[in-house]
């Protein structure tokens, strides 16, 4: 292991000419999408209430450069210096996560999700989902067999139920969800056997019948979930959104009605447009064109992902890549399924588009520690 | 090894995440090109809102043109329950405060459950524009709080010719799916009484629309385009407003004068409690004036109101001024009857105006074992008398060997039954709704064999005996017993009797026509029907009614009244029902100056029919043509 820092800091130079340019470039281009994205959804209502119309897209462009800045720090130093402290960042996520929930943490709408400082929120929720990644990926690389015992996946799923378990409880059932596809990514790729993550999704789905049972799952959530089996069911609650949403994507046709010109998107049909339900600003305005584009930037994000955890030099970066495809990948498809009525209605964002700090750096440090496990793929 | 599971289990996961990106496209595909139209129209549905401009509403009008209902623009206040939210008590607290009304009949208002609770619930009427511009100015204090200006019903004369104009009320949600009211939405005001609910189609119009560009919160952003309403078409009434005021004031004071009248056989005074008066033209079947008394002012439905304020203007303790007396209601018509009893015998051949008939104190059947006594309504033998005169001093001991007669010749009936007297009746129009265009008619009641043993059947108590009897026929001779009319029914048979035996639908209805005067449809008089009598009959019915206020049992309501300019006939009626004051009745035919007319006075008990109905028809007779107005005197009440 090459970890001393005097002589690391003189070759750390020299990882920069291997970037992964395609990563960056994909990610960058949806990271400007979404400022076109944002802005569309916000200047009209934000013009209405005789505000600056670009007061959201400048704190996403602000983002967006932290980002940038976010990824640069992320990829200086080596990614193995991660497995010393995932520990520490994994218990601190845990702290943060109960202190959210004391009266420090803001409740928005019925969930204690956010912590409010300098005009600016910080989800512990995301670096909880860093944290689990890095803490798994430590604790899997740390093992020999090539195949994960019943016992070790048991420990593995026991690391991501507690941040898992907090999560749910703030509520936020969206996060609580990518976490646990993260766990499955990483522990599908660890060499978890079929058969025991057979056994894992019986017990997870026992849970949840049990806690639909106990009333731990509120009403709504239910009725989140339901509604997307039946949008109609009742339009003024959840399967509005869901119905509102559908009208907007499909309205866009196939070339879209043009940028800042969708009906929808203009006159707030659709809710939490600029966050969650970003991607129906696409599908107005841009088309099945347009949302083809997006869909297939995050198809190379995630294939460039892929990619590097395939050619990462040690199993560690390899889960780590893999718990960081996983997670991306199973937000977009929660995010843009959920607005096109096949997923039901959770508070994931659309990594990169969606408007909000606390995803887009979280997303960014993501993107800076792949870049990180590329750059030093050469043993 | 290692390295090539792990790029297996990669590969595997990637090929879950292409599965999933496959997922999404599809679904667009589906969504933005196979289904785009769909959305692409709902989209537009989505943003553009379309607001109903409400159409005048058509006018009712006299025979003469005066205006009986128009509309006037008026301030009405609504408040939104779903968008005052939690706030809805403070916001009724504040109103209350600005419209001076109760915070507590507020709160009944709003809450009233013929409105869904996402629609503005109108609470006040009729405000000033100082609490238009109030709530405009604090409009943070007022959510879901809207003043609109809004048309409502106007009535010039007040409650002038109420039960005739009826009223405006909430569309009900059973109406709602009834094809009739095709186009008609949930908070709609309709007619639901009287000319207002008959003539509806024609006085709604068609609304208009304006085209909004809105937000999702419903703002507007603009109009797009818009279609003018049509205002709705006038209806003209048979009714002269003059001779309604006439009705309505002569059958007032009649029962105010009647209050003051000591009831002989109870020695209280009569209640008086309430009355109608009709006035209609014989020839047409034209209502002039149909007045009921307790009345109601219309424009109450103009404003909110809760169920205890409906409660407190019409609940049992009112009196109940709803109803309308004239044609709703059913009573004993006493010897108001006996005409279309005696016209029914002289058909029959069971009586000739050629013969004289004895008028003892009593009558008793023949055959009766017991001896059963009918008396008449004077203790004294009155002799033998013509029918004519049996008519006009109201002999009813002559009447009853009548009914006796179709006992012992039609009974028991035949199969089919042959009931000559139910028959005649029938042919006069009683026991069948006149069909008049007001709605809620009753239809009265001719009792015959099967309905006796029907109703008591169901009813046992209330009607203890199922068979049929020769009291029965004797009773219904009298226009006692289980027979029932209305004052309506009496008015049409009497105007037959009139115009020679054709049975006239009563109408209040003249003519529909524009907003600007143009006919659009004359409603027609209807005097198809045929009384089965001969015109000879009828004159000789006539003639005897014409005895009735000159020598008969009118004559002292009558003294001194010009019958050589007006000629006048008519009959007095008065009525016995169980547990109540007499029910004084008097229908009169009239003619002068080329004018005719039937007038029927009934008053709720109000004594013998000369004492209280006859002078209120005589005011009524004397104002139609223009003869001074005699005070109500006292006369001695001996006639029945």
């Amino acid at each position: 292991m090459d970890l001393v820092v005097g002589k690391g800091l003189l070759r750390e130079r020299r990882p920069l000419r291997h970037l992964d340019p395609i990563l960056v470039f994909s990610m960058l281009a949806l990271g400007v999408i979404g400022l076109m994205m944002v802005y569309s959804a916000t200047h009209n209502a934000l013009t209405a209430q005789h505000l600056d119309p670009g007061i959201y897209l400048k704190k996403q462009i602000t983002f967006l450069a932290l980002g940038v800045v976010v990824i640069m720090v992320v990829a200086s130093f080596d990614y193995r210096f991660v497995k010393v402290y995932a520990g520490i960042a994994y218990v601190a996520s845990l702290a943060l996560l109960v202190l959210v929930r004391t009266p420090l943490g803001a409740t928005v709408r019925g969930s204690q999700r956010w912590f409010q400082f300098l005009g600016f929120q910080l989800a512990p929720s995301e670096v909880a989902k860093l944290a689990l990644i890095a803490m798994l990926a430590t604790f899997l690389s740390e093992l020999r067999s090539s195949e994960l015992s019943l016992e070790e996946l048991y420990r593995a799923t026991a690391i991501a139920a507690v941040p898992g378990l907090l999560v749910f409880l703030q509520p936020d059932l969206g996060t609580s969800m990518v976490l646990a596809a993260i766990l499955v990514g990483v522990l599908v790729v660890a060499g978890a056997r079929a058969r025991h993550l057979g056994i894992l999704a019986l017990t997870a789905i026992v849970l949840i019948f049990g806690a639909l049972q106990l009333g731990v799952v509120k009403d709504y959530q239910v009725a989140r979930i339901t509604g997307f089996l039946d949008p109609t069911n009742d339009p003024l609650q959840g399967g509005y959104n869901r119905t509102q949403a559908e009208i907007a994507i499909g309205s866009g046709g196939v070339f879209g009605v043009g940028y800042l010109k969708g009906t929808q998107t203009n006159l707030d049909f659709v809710p939490e447009q600029h966050t969650d339900f970003v991607f129906t600003v696409v599908g107005e305005e841009f088309g099945f064109v347009g949302s083809m584009v997006v869909l297939l930037l995050f198809a190379i994000l995630i294939w460039r992902e892929f990619r590097i955890a395939l050619i990462s030099k040690d199993p560690f970066g390899t889960y780590l890549a893999a718990g960081i495809a996983s997670m991306f990948a199973f937000q977009v498809f929660v995010n843009v399924g959920m607005t096109l009525g096949i997923m039901p209605i959770t508070g994931i964002p659309l990594p990169f588009v969606s408007y909000g700090g606390s995803s887009f750096l979280t997303n960014s440090a993501a993107v800076g520690l792949l870049l990180n496990v590329h750059m030093r793929r050469f043993k | 090894m290692t390295e090539l599971r792990t790029g297996f289990r990669l590969r595997v996961l990637a090929a879950l995440v292409v599965f999933m990106f496959a997922a999404l496209t599809t679904r667009l595909w589906f969504l933005q090109v196979l289904a785009s139209e769909r959305y692409r129209h709902e989209a537009t549905n989505n943003y553009v809102r379309l607001v109903d401009v409400p159409a005048p509403r058509g006018r009712i009008l006299d025979d003469q043109g005066n205006v009986l209902v128009g509309n006037r623009e008026s301030l009405v206040v609504t408040v939104n329950r779903q968008e005052a939210g939690d706030r809805l008590e403070q916001v009724l607290y504040e109103l209350s405060k600005i419209l001076r009304v109760p915070v507590k009949v507020l709160v009944q208002r709003v809450d009233d459950p013929a409105y869904y609770s996402y629609s503005p619930v109108p609470v006040a009427v009729g405000v000033s524009d100082r609490v238009d511009y109030y709530i405009s100015e604090y409009r943070d204090r007022f959510p879901g709080v809207e003043v609109v200006k809004t048309p409502v019903r106007d009535y010039p004369d007040g409650s002038l010719g109420a039960h005739v104009l009826g009223y405006l009320g909430q569309i009900q949600p059973n109406q709602l799916k009834d094809p009739a009211f095709a186009g008609y939405q949930a908070g709609d005001r309709i007619g639901v009484a009287g000319v207002e609910a008959v003539y509806e189609h024609y006085l709604r119009g068609t609304e208009g629309v304006v085209k909004y560009r809105v937000n999702s919160a419903g703002a507007n952003l603009g109009e797009i385009g818009s279609l003018a309403p049509r205002s709705g078409d006038d209806v003209v009434l048979t009714l002269d407003a003059k001779v309604q005021r006439l009705a309505e004031e002569s059958l007032s004071l009649g029962l105010t004068y009647a209050r003051g009248i000591v009831d002989s056989s109870t020695g209280k005074h009569y209640l008086a409690n309430a009355g109608a008066v009709i006035v209609m033209d014989p020839a047409t079947g034209a209502i002039k004036a149909l007045a009921s008394n307790p009345t109601f002012d219309p424009s109450f439905f103009t404003q909110p109101h809760s169920q205890a304020e409906y409660n407190h203007q019409f609940g049992p303790a009112t009196g109940d001024p709803l109803f309308d007396r004239a044609i709703q209601g059913q009573y004993p018509p006493g010897s108001t009857f006996k005409p279309f009893v005696l016209l029914s015998a002289l058909h029959r051949g069971l009586v000739s105006t050629a013969q004289g008939y004895s008028c003892p104190a009593y009558w008793a059947v023949p055959e009766d074992p017991l001896h059963e006594v009918f008396n008449n309504w004077t203790t004294a033998n009155l002799g033998t008398m013509s029918l004519a005169q049996a008519l006009w001093d109201s002999c009813d001991t002559i009447f009853y060997p009548i009914g006796y007669d179709y006992w012992r010749l039609y009974y028991p009936p035949t199969n089919p039954p042959h009931l000559p007297l139910e028959q005649d009746l029938g042919a006069t129009g009683f026991g069948a709704p006149t069909n008049i265009d007001i709605p809620f008619e009753q239809e009265g009641r001719i009792p015959d064999p099967q309905w006796k043993a029907d109703i008591h059947q169901r009813y046992p108590t209330t009607f203890p005996d199922g068979k049929w009897f020769p009291g029965d026929f004797i009773n219904m001779s009298i226009g006692q017993g289980d027979t029932l009319v209305t004052p309506l029914q009496i008015a049409q048979a009497y105007s037959a009797i009139m115009n020679g035996g054709r049975m006239c639908v009563p109408h209040v209805g003249l003519r529909v026509q524009t907003a600007s005067g143009h006919l659009v449809r004359r409603i027609p008089n209807d005097c198809r029907r045929r009384l089965p009598f001969t015109q000879a009959q009828l004159e000789y019915v006539r003639q005897a009614l014409t005895q009735v206020p000159r020598v008969g049992t009118a004559s002292y309501a009558f003294q001194g009244f010009p019958f050589s300019r007006v000629w006048i006939a008519g009959k007095t009626g008065t009525a016995q029902v169980t547990g109540k004051q007499d029910f004084s009745w008097f229908a009169a035919m009239t003619s002068a100056q080329g004018k005719q007319y039937v007038v029927v006075a009934l008053v709720e008990q109000g004594g013998h029919g000369s004492t209280t109905a006859a002078p209120i028809v005589r005011r009524v007779v004397e104002g139609l043509y223009g003869l001074p107005t005699t005070q109500f005197i006292n006369v001695p009440g001996t006639d029945f």
